[in-house]
């Protein structure tokens, strides 16, 4: 035997097994000392009741942590931590960290997976970690161990259909999504068993020959795109999931599918326990700038005033739209209730009409030469998170000021075998994080950036009105939440790539987020325990 | 303990199958007659040096020299057509579809083991696994069942050459420290804190200022290197080093084929391509 014995006694600060379980009760919570599903709440806010770090002390923040990810690229993936330990994921791969040090516990790869492709992040439920591969297999993985569970196919590759958002994990289900609309599939929401992976039910996002909506196509249905490739939000009073769908396909060429093409570049409503549709609402019809709705579609609660001059309080869905527009819709039945202009440079659509469909502007397609269209392919805002905060009463969000020239190809789209039918530029443009009255979509404050419009991080907010998020330059920043003043950087030297997220591990709020390649963990300063 | 070797070594594992060598340009890397065929070619051409299962003898073990060094296929293929000028590795006259065969044979033989043919009973094996001679649930696990305090065996068949999983359950050669199997990842440890409390199980990760460990519960520890009093390190693998003497020959090749099928993925799965942004 070897021995290690450590000098004298100190206070014992951490000494302990993790033993209980992740129940949908601790998820329904929200954000606080854990951080458990993508969002950190249920409703998308992206908000956490941690308030260690203030607007006063976030200047005394250092990076306490960093973890470089094997063969990472573009790491999209926003941790989840439980007791302890946080969860982050590469393509097809799970790695299992000590949150307070970075150190790796365990790691998963499935080296055999058929697609590689980003990722979004992992799921947690009872004593499993739920990751889903590239092509389709969601995997469950003991949370202390790694040792797998199961590991079981829920959709065929073969067919154009990929996985990259964060699984959702709910009561008893864990919901999936489909990407590969950019180059033809059927995008779906799935409910699958956490104990088995079993399909509970599924619900495609473009309808069937001859179903409801179908008509709204000339064509491909078949391999019309509305991937699903960013998790959704439920609402637990109403037992309903929201979920945005992105754009259909071929993206640049609307020729072949005339029509609105339904439900693509939408948010769905859907019923948790059957995943019927409840309703729809479309932002863009018909879409050929390939603006998915790959945004939060937030569940709040706003005060509203009513039509007698009354001010209530009014259940809400939010949802910035890469189309350039923001939007309020009656949660109940998605009904448009009032929309804004999101950025300053939007010249596809003059406004949106009462029903908050867009006065688009003729002559704005892609043509065989090129249109310049703003905004850009990339959108307005994308899907990097967003953050409410209720105690500043203020939504936070990414936005990009970005135009590019849109053009088509006279290459007849294959499914499975090219690209969208056409091509978008993407020439550079300023990202702004913005805060606005998610009520009215009303900027309060803006935060202008730097850099060159390669940034794909989000926002996270917390209950001492602290904005913590990315800029355009790789700099981790923290802003004052109630007026957007400075209050800290570090720069990680890298593009930032993900959303972050904060936990509280041993007492000690730490904020964290993916870079290109690392994952960074930051927290107050404090003189190392000898 | 040697089967978390590949689990903490996945470059090695991806470089070995990542894409030149599931993208063959030669159809018959894939094809099974070529597997067999190459099979028999190997035997009377490389087996003398390399050994019967490609453990090497005279000349290098082949398993263990493309998991460090992992070669194309075409590279495969020069270097069994031309030899290794300046070492005792000879140039072939073998024809180019039979140094394809062999190529694809070696391929197979240094892959996953899923993807080889196998001797042995596997449902002979899974009770050999299972039971209380060779005791392999008491510190490994295959979807769920058994501990988790050791390496997961779920998709070990779908990782590791057979010769690797045969190699795992002998004793650690003598004459070769590198195959000591006391890796970081997998030292067994005995840990007694400041409380007084006694922990016994596998160091996951251990550094001078933290530990992870998981022990016979198959709970993990997470604990600082501050709160500990006393630190034991075993200093050989949990692994026993006794299954030739404890287990009849017909019971290792069975518990051997039983583990070789162990695979999250079916045979001839293999990594494509990369693409996917969104």
């Amino acid at each position: 035997m070897r021995r290690v014995t450590t000098g004298i006694a100190t206070a014992l600060l951490f000494a302990g097994s993790i033993t209980a379980q992740v129940r949908y009760e601790d998820i329904l919570k929200g954000a606080g000392q854990d951080w458990l599903t993508y969002s950190g709440t249920y409703q998308g806010s992206r908000y956490s009741t941690l308030k260690q770090i203030t607007r006063q002390n976030a200047s005394s923040l250092v990076p306490v942590w960093t973890y470089h990810v094997p063969e990472a690229t573009g790491l999209r993936t926003s941790p989840i931590v439980y007791k302890g330990i946080m969860y982050v994921t590469n393509s097809n791969a799970v790695f299992a960290l000590d949150a307070r040090t970075g150190r790796l516990i365990w790691r998963y790869q499935d080296t055999k997976a058929k697609k590689r492709g980003v990722n979004r992040g992992a799921a947690i439920l009872g004593d499993s970690v739920y990751l889903t591969t590239a092509d389709n297999y969601l995997v469950s993985l003991d949370r202390q161990t790694g040792a797998v569970l199961f590991s079981r196919n829920f959709a065929d590759a073969n067919k154009g259909t990929m996985s990259t958002s964060a699984p959702l994990a709910v009561k008893d289900r864990i919901l999936v999504g489909s990407a590969g609309g950019d180059s033809g599939m059927r995008g779906f929401i799935a409910a699958l068993s956490p104990k088995d992976g079993s399909e509970i039910w599924r619900t495609y996002t473009v309808p069937a020959k001859g179903e409801p909506g179908s008509e709204t196509w000339s064509d491909l249905h078949e391999w019309g795109g509305g991937g699903t490739w960013l998790s959704g939000t439920f609402d637990p009073d109403s037992n309903t999931l929201f979920w945005a769908t992105g754009n259909p396909w071929p993206d640049f060429s609307g020729k072949p599918r005339l029509g609105e093409d339904l439900y693509t570049c939408s948010v769905i409503a859907l019923d948790f326990e059957t995943g019927k549709m409840k309703w729809y609402f479309q932002f863009t019809p018909h879409d050929v700038h390939d603006w998915d709705a790959q945004s939060w579609p937030m569940l709040l609660t706003v005060p509203w005033k009513e039509a007698d001059g009354r001010t209530t309080k009014r259940k809400v869905v939010i949802h910035a739209n890469r189309n350039g527009f923001y939007y309020v819709l009656d949660r109940e039945t998605g009904k448009f209730l009032r929309g804004a202009q999101l950025i300053d440079n939007v010249t596809w659509a003059k406004g949106l009409d009462d029903n908050g469909k867009p006065i688009v502007i003729p002559g704005k397609d892609p043509t065989p030469e090129g249109n310049w269209v703003c905004p850009s392919v990339k959108g307005a805002t994308n899907w990097m998170s967003q953050s409410y905060n209720p105690g500043t009463g203020l939504l936070y969000l990414l936005t990009l000021e970005e135009c590019g020239m849109f053009t088509t190809s006279s290459q007849k789209p294959e499914p499975m075998k090219n690209f969208a039918g056409g091509a978008a530029t993407e020439p550079g443009g300023q990202v702004i994080l913005r805060a606005l009255d998610p009520a009215t979509g009303k900027r309060v404050w803006q935060y202008p950036m730097t850099g060159s419009a390669r940034m794909w991080t989000g926002v996270v907010s917390t209950a001492s009105g602290v904005v913590f998020s990315g800029d355009d330059d790789g700099h981790m920043i923290a802003l004052d939440g109630t007026n957007g003043k400075h209050l800290w950087h570090y720069y990680t030297g890298d593009d930032l790539t993900a959303s972050p997220i904060t936990y509280e591990a041993d007492g000690k709020q730490y904020v964290s987020i993916a870079s290109g390649t690392n994952i960074f963990a930051f927290a107050l300063f404090e003189p190392v325990q000898q | 303990m040697r089967f978390l070797f590949f689990v903490l070594a996945p470059a090695a594992l991806l470089a070995q199958h990542g894409e030149n060598s599931v993208a063959p340009r030669n159809p018959a890397m894939k094809d099974p007659n070529a597997v067999a065929a190459g099979a028999k070619l190997y035997a009377t051409s490389c087996a003398g040096c390399h050994g019967p299962d490609g453990t090497g003898g005279r000349g290098p073990n082949l398993i263990h020299r493309l998991e460090s060094n992992p070669l194309k296929d075409d590279e495969l293929f020069n270097v069994i057509r031309h030899g290794i000028p300046g070492a005792d590795m000879p140039a072939t006259s073998l024809s180019d579809d039979d140094t394809w065969r062999l190529a694809a044979f070696i391929r197979a033989l240094t892959g996953p083991a899923i993807e080889t043919d196998v001797p042995g009973d596997v449902a002979a094996g899974e009770q050999v696994f299972w039971g209380s001679k060779a005791g392999c649930g008491n510190c490994h696990a295959i979807l769920g069942r058994g501990s988790r305090m050791g390496p997961d065996l779920s998709d070990v068949g779908g990782r590791m050459p057979l010769a690797q999983i045969r190699e795992s359950l002998m004793p650690p050669p003598k004459n070769d420290p590198s195959r000591d199997h006391m890796l970081a990842g997998k030292e067994g440890v005995t840990i007694t804190l400041k409380s007084g409390q006694v922990i016994h199980g596998i160091a996951r990760n251990r550094s001078n200022y933290s530990l992870q460990v998981v022990d016979e519960s198959g709970k993990l520890w997470l604990l600082r290197m501050s709160d500990v009093k006393d630190l034991k390190i075993m200093e050989h693998s949990m692994m026993p080093t006794d299954y030739q003497t404890r287990l009849t020959s017909d019971e290792m090749r069975d518990l051997v084929a039983y583990l070789a099928h162990q695979s999250l993925r079916p045979r001839g799965a293999f990594q494509e391509s990369a693409e996917g942004s969104k």
